[in-house]
């Protein structure tokens, strides 16, 4: 669905993307993770076609981003919605503009309202919500005429864990219906929720890609033993096989044993400092 | 770029919806628009004892045509900001993601300050007539005058909005440039009240064309209205061109 090849863009002396490469296929939830000026908001907005790449090239389903952008719902880190209006007529105008017509619109509207749970502010003004339910806004305005390709940036920043939830299972949702999700984050458990495949951005490169099985493989856990007037710990990435080996070498009363596993937040700092 | 019927009518859709809510954003923030509007009826009313006292037999005219330039080259800052609060709503970035063409944006933000600015001139026209005992002998031209003059206060308001980096930038700019420019252009004043060296200068001011423009149409000349209109017109296809091409990069980039 999405396929971007060396992008590099550049803004006076300050490189932001450097070869950026990053493919999503359909159905296909991928997190794209990286410290702020990694490239992800530069990379987000090329493919939504509001900025053009000095080299590479960026397709959707075969398409340039400017004939594509019928097929990508987009969601800005920053609130980007109309203060004045209301949650219902931001959604009528973000339908109309992707060719939704009365009646297919409605039911979109109801369609991502319910899954949003905004069902109770559609007759707010934007101005007058709070910071997360304009964030549910925003996604909404994302989904709501069901695009082949969605670029969520941060959506879940600030908003509450029901919310977050909701939001989530609309991304389930949408994937398993073939939509192709490029999602956006700090936040990495989130990923692991979405059963998102990775990829990490620095740089404005993407230095790492694959299922977060495929890249937490090589990472090492951690095996603690508590003895009461001693702690042992040992990194293995074998951990089952280090704590058998450590129970071996033990004589002593155990007090407490515990096996970490890696985490994204592992792979994510071994892979930022490696690189 | 349009290919066929069914191309055709999603850009009509678009086009609609993109009307439709900036008419609402207009209704929403109607306080400007009211200023506007009520400000040239209250000036035609305090000056008209003197203008018809100097200007026997053109008092009226002047009367109505000075503050309606004045009154509208001031609705500049209504253009203006309908652009510029684009960018601190970070929402014109969202409409250029969209399926919508940069044309399809214009037009749908363009028409409704177009119906503003037009409304605003026919209330103080409507006035001029009901009240102030107006006589219209070219009505037909009176309505391409005042045609052509929105559209060229639509065509430098969008500059503006490309130009400057805020919104007291905006305001600051509106207020200096309608006072200036219509003051020049004879509208606070007849011009040929003013110092010889401002009657010289007077052609360069836009409000120097419009008032021509519009007492020429007043009073059924189509050569003495055609004219200004024609410069008027020019001065609005450079402007409108020069917005485009600046909102075709995106307003969030623009000077900021």
């Amino acid at each position: 669905m999405l396929e971007a090849r060396g992008l590099v863009k550049r803004y006076g002396q300050v490189t932001a993307l450097d070869g950026f490469t990053l493919s999503v296929a359909p159905g296909e939830i991928t997190g794209l993770v990286g410290h702020n000026g990694a490239g992800k908001t530069t990379f987000a907005r090329i493919v939504a076609g509001l900025a053009a790449p000095d080299a590479g090239h960026v397709t959707i389903a075969g398409l340039a981003p400017r004939r594509a952008a019928r097929l990508i719902g987009m969601a800005p880190q920053e609130i980007s919605l109309y203060p004045a209006v209301t949650v219902r007529e931001s959604l009528r105008l973000s339908g109309g503009l992707n060719g939704q017509l009365r009646k297919q619109l409605t039911a979109a509207i109801g369609e991502v309202t319910d899954a949003l749970c905004l069902g109770g502010f559609l007759h707010q003004r934007i101005a007058t919500l709070s910071g997360g339910q304009q964030r549910r806004a925003q996604a909404a305005l994302a989904l709501l005429h069901r695009p082949p390709l969605v670029l969520l940036d941060e959506p879940t920043a600030g908003v509450d864990p029901p919310t977050r939830r909701a939001l989530l299972a609309a991304l389930r949702e949408r994937a398993a219906d073939g939509a192709a999700i490029v999602y956006t984050t700090h936040y990495l458990p989130e990923l692991a929720d979405l059963q998102a495949t990775l990829a990490l951005a620095r740089g404005g490169r993407v230095i790492a890609r694959g299922t977060a099985q495929q890249l937490l493989s090589g990472l090492p856990g951690q095996v603690t033993v508590d003895l009461g007037d001693e702690v042992l710990q040992v990194a293995a990435t074998d951990t089952a096989a280090a704590l058998a080996q450590l129970l071996t070498t033990i004589s002593k009363p155990l007090r407490g044993v515990s096996v970490t596993e890696p985490s994204l937040d592992d792979l994510y700092q071994a892979l930022a400092s490696a690189a | 770029m349009l290919h066929d019927g069914s191309s055709l009518k999603l850009s009509a859709l678009r086009v609609a919806a993109l009307t439709r809510h900036n008419l609402l954003l207009r209704r929403r923030d109607p306080a400007s628009l009211i200023t506007y509007m009520i400000m040239p009826v209250i000036l035609m009313w305090l000056t008209r004892p003197l203008l018809t006292r100097l200007m026997p037999g053109g008092g009226t005219a002047q009367d109505v045509t000075g503050p309606l330039v004045f009154s509208s080259t001031l609705a500049l800052q209504i253009v203006g900001m309908s652009l510029l609060s684009e960018r601190t709503w970070r929402t014109w970035d969202m409409l250029r993601a969209t399926p919508a063409t940069a044309a399809e944006l214009l037009i749908g933000k363009a028409v409704p300050v177009l119906a503003v600015l037009l409304l605003q001139q026919a209330v103080v026209i409507g006035y001029g007539v009901g009240v102030a005992g107006l006589g219209v002998a070219g009505p037909y031209l009176l309505l391409l005058a005042v045609l052509v003059w929105s559209v060229t206060l639509l065509a430098a308001g969008s500059l503006l909005a490309t130009l400057v980096r805020s919104h007291t930038q905006l305001a600051v700019l509106t207020d200096i440039g309608a006072i200036v420019l219509s003051t020049l252009g004879g509208a606070l004043l007849p011009l040929s009240m003013m110092p010889s060296i401002a009657q010289h200068v007077a052609p360069a001011s836009p409000g120097y064309w419009a008032i021509s423009m519009l007492k020429a149409a007043i009073r059924g000349d189509a050569t003495g209205t055609l004219a200004p209109a024609a410069i008027l017109g020019a001065i609005a296809v450079a402007a409108g061109a020069t917005a485009c091409l600046r909102l075709r990069q995106g307003l969030a980039r623009l000077r900021s």
